[in-house]
């Protein structure tokens, strides 16, 4: 499995279609993986796996999500704002 | 009938058709509306079905926050939730993220 993300994460373009998502507002998908990534990292980090795999996560909301949420979302995780459950 | 009165020669009267026959032997021209209830009701209906739909089977949409916080995550990779979609095969979609 690690092997595969890998390999994904090198043939890496942008993100790929997501059928949860299929309309043109993907504010949700950019929420989704943002939050997945977080939540990847702390389950697997509980289990004392390696996080590599998360990586994908980060890959798709970093092409996905504007900067300024970004940041802004970051900020409130810093400061224990912030508004989804990791 | 057909005389007009003094006052009918200085007013404005609309072209109706008979005057007497409207007003005397009226007849219900209802039936020529049909088509236009016809319409109108289907589009109401569809109306009302497509918001009964996107509330009920939108994924966005969280009626029960306590017991289904996120229905997007329940979707499987290759469910379509769009009635029509144009050039996407959805029978060749595959799960790509991560187990966690």
């Amino acid at each position: 499995m690690a092997e595969d993300i890998k390999a994904k994460l090198e043939k890496y373009r942008t993100a790929p279609f997501d059928a949860r998502f299929p309309n043109q507002n993907q504010t949700r998908n950019c929420w989704s993986n943002y939050v997945d990534y977080y939540r990847c990292q702390k389950a697997l980090d509980a289990k004392g796996l390696d996080t590599q795999p998360c990586e994908w996560y980060k890959r798709v909301y970093k092409s996905l999500c504007p900067i300024s949420w970004i940041q802004k979302w970051d900020e409130q995780r810093e400061d224990g704002t912030f508004p989804g459950k990791i | 009938m057909f005389y007009r009165s003094n006052i009918e020669t200085y007013s404005l009267r609309l072209h109706t058709g008979n005057p007497a026959r409207s007003a005397a032997a009226e007849e219900s021209r209802v039936h020529l509306l049909i088509p236009l209830f016809i319409f109108i009701s289907g589009g109401a209906t569809m109306s009302v079905l497509a918001l009964t739909r996107a509330a009920l089977k939108n994924p966005d949409v969280s009626w029960d926050h306590k017991n289904n916080p996120e229905p997007w995550n329940k979707m499987e990779p290759n469910q379509q939730y769009k009635l029509l979609a144009v050039n996407m095969d959805y029978s060749k979609l595959k799960k790509d993220r991560p187990d966690f």
